[in-house]
């Protein structure tokens, strides 16, 4: 019975022949923003933020968007938007000293220094009427604070080993009676205990922190995390660094981008999740591509490295 | 919010079907198979999308647009295994589709698959397939979107299969101009792109339209033929899209000016999404 839709395959196949002529090539679209840094400022112990502006106005931004940033090195990360959204002409983003390139930030971007970055976009976009209820640990605060600010009746609870390790309490302080401030390791129920029922909650922090809120909270949970989630019973596989390459054998509490990385330290990533396709490599003698910080294997992948 | 700035992701689902009943909407057998329909034909034509996608990849000059497209990519690859799950539970309950299955197959892999042409006219056939599928992703947008407000839990229909439809609603809405995006950036004529959306239309509408009356036909437990009167009143109640609202729709993509972005949907979508059981237990 689907024998009828073979001339309508034919015409497209006509109009295929047709289409030769009148055919463009394909224009090249260049997304890189140049930025040029306009200030910069410690928010708290390693923690500094950077004020970026390029002269005109720029790409609209939502709270919960983030950066692609390419350092000087070569390096890129994301960092989440933490300034106004209404302000067109700058963006800020703080970013905390972690590892490499969020110490290339600390040491070497300085006042008037140009930095390229690519975006804004997000995974982790804030809807709904609300009641919005805000949790951030650490530097996870940088997502939520446009949040709140967009969120009238929004509530935040804001995490931090201590004080000084805190940014922006200073800019929180016209909110207090929108803000709790919570210090140390606090459980999820503490955190929760003063969300209204049917809120849904916006989480950012480390690890740990967005597990215990996102098993205690039934209600809508969005969350967002700055590092991968720990593996911890992935199968075991090997990845081969191209045809007749080294084999490096990756266990089942770690990515194939830790593994690589090991033996191959310029390796290059971004998000760490599987979202951003910094990392993604062929599969040698097949049309498929991995992501080495997302996918597994099973036996042996060789990988066009 | 403006909506082109949402990244892409597959969120790795699990469905579990052993307690789905087959008259998952009870007492709304035409309902059902009208539904179960898209487990007949999302595999293989998401599949296809994947394939026409992967062919494209190579040509795109725009970083977001291929991180984008390389999102669809894994998003309609999980969609067309949770939906086969479906379409295995359904054999499982004494319906054998695999016939119907094949023809589908057949649509898809033979006649609008890869066809030895020269370089040039094989190019333009890529591009002809993507205009179809920006047309076809227009549609499974606009349902996308009605099955996100459908009033199907007050109908009493299984919640498994609801979520099944929603979060693939949803993902359809948060993904929603990526194929009109690519088609555009790789060739955009207009005329194309009409073209294909007069052809998409009308055989979406047979293709389902003989899905459901072949379902009807098999289903053990004799439910009758397919009544337009019955898809009318089901309509009536939100249970179906009706027929002149996807006619309007249909209507409003022909301008050159139309963009899906201006179709909204997304806050719905990206709520549902922090609900759905699926999406939750598939969130890492
Ligand atoms: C969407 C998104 C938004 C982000 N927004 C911000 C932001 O606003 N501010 C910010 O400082 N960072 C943010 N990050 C994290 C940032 O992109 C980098 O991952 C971070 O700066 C570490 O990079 P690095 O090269 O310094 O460390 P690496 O050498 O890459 O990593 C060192 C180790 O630290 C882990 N790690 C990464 N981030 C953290 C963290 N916050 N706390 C503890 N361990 C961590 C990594 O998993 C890795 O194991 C964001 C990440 C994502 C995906
Ligand atoms: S590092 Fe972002 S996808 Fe792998
Ligand atoms: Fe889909
Ligand atoms: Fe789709």
């Amino acid at each position: 019975m689907f024998g009828l839709l073979r001339p309508v395959a034919a015409a497209h196949l006509w109009f295929s022949r047709r289409g030769v002529r009148g055919h463009r090539p394909v224009p090249a679209v260049d997304r890189d923003l140049p930025l040029t840094v306009v200030d910069r400022r410690l928010e708290a112990v390693d923690v500094v933020s950077l004020t970026l502006a390029s002269g005109s106005d720029l790409p609209p931004w939502e709270p919960g968007c983030h950066l692609d940033v390419r350092l000087p090195s070569g390096l890129r990360r994301q960092y989440s938007l933490c300034g106004d959204p209404a302000d067109r002409r700058t963006y800020r983003i703080a970013v905390r000293r972690v590892g490499e390139a969020s110490a290339q930030v600390h040491s070497s971007v300085r006042i008037g220094d140009p930095i390229t970055v690519q975006g804004p976009r997000t995974a982790f976009p804030l809807v709904g009427a609300g009641p919005h209820v805000f949790v951030a640990g650490g530097i996870g605060i940088t997502p939520l604070l446009p949040m709140l600010r967009a969120s009238p009746a929004g509530y935040l609870v804001y995490c931090g080993r201590s004080l000084d390790s805190m940014p922006f309490l200073d800019e929180l302080a016209d909110l207090r009676d929108r803000v709790r401030v919570l210090t140390g390791i606090p459980s999820a129920e503490e955190i929760l205990s003063s969300a209204p029922a049917g809120a849904s909650v916006y989480a950012c922090g480390p690890p740990p922190m967005l597990d215990a809120v996102r098993a205690a909270w039934s209600g809508p949970v969005h969350f967002e995390r700055f590092s991968p989630p720990p593996i911890v019973d992935g199968d075991p596989f090997e990845v081969q660094l191209g045809a007749g390459g080294p084999v490096v054998p990756v266990s089942g509490v770690e990515s194939a981008l830790t593994a690589l990385r090991r033996v191959r330290p310029e390796t290059v990533y971004s998000c760490g999740q599987g979202f951003c396709g910094t990392c993604r490599v062929r599969v040698l003698s097949t049309d498929d591509t991995f992501l080495p910080c997302t996918e597994r294997a099973t036996g042996r992948v060789v990988l066009d490295l | 919010m403006s909506e082109p700035n949402l990244v892409l992701a597959p969120r790795d689902v699990a469905f579990d079907w052993s307690a789905v009943p087959a008259h998952w909407v009870p007492g709304e057998p035409l309902v059902t198979h009208v539904m179960n329909t898209l487990h007949l034909v999302l595999p293989e034509g998401e599949r296809w999308f994947v394939e026409v996608f992967g062919q494209a990849l190579p040509h795109i000059r725009d970083e977001r647009l291929r991180q984008d497209v390389i999102g669809f990519i894994g998003q309609e690859a999980v969609h067309a295994e949770a939906h086969q799950g479906a379409a295995d539970h359904l054999a499982a309950q004494g319906m054998n589709p695999q016939p119907f299955i094949d023809q589908v197959s057949w649509l898809f892999r033979t006649l609008l698959g890869h066809r030895d042409l020269p370089a040039a006219v094989r190019h333009q056939w890529l591009l002809e397939r993507l205009a179809l599928i920006a047309a076809i992703e227009h549609f499974t947008a606009v349902l996308g979107r009605w099955v996100l407000e459908a009033p199907l839990e007050s109908a009493g229909a299984d919640p498994t299969m609801v979520d099944l439809l929603r979060w693939h609603g949803a993902e359809e809405v948060e993904h929603r101009s990526v194929a009109y995006d690519l088609y555009m950036h790789l060739d955009g004529r207009w005329s194309r792109r009409v073209r294909a959306m007069v052809v998409a239309g009308p055989v979406l509408g047979w293709l389902f339209a003989r899905s459901a009356r072949w379902l009807m036909a098999n289903d053990p437990q004799r439910p009758g033929g397919p009544r337009l009167r019955d898809a009318r009143r089901a309509a009536r109640r939100g249970l179906l899209p009706s027929l002149p609202a996807l006619l309007r729709a249909t209507w409003r993509y022909l301008p050159p000016s139309y963009h899906p972005s201006a179709d909204g949907g997304t806050e719905a979508a990206v709520a549902y999404l922090a609900t759905s059981p699926a999406a939750r237990a598939a969130a890492r």
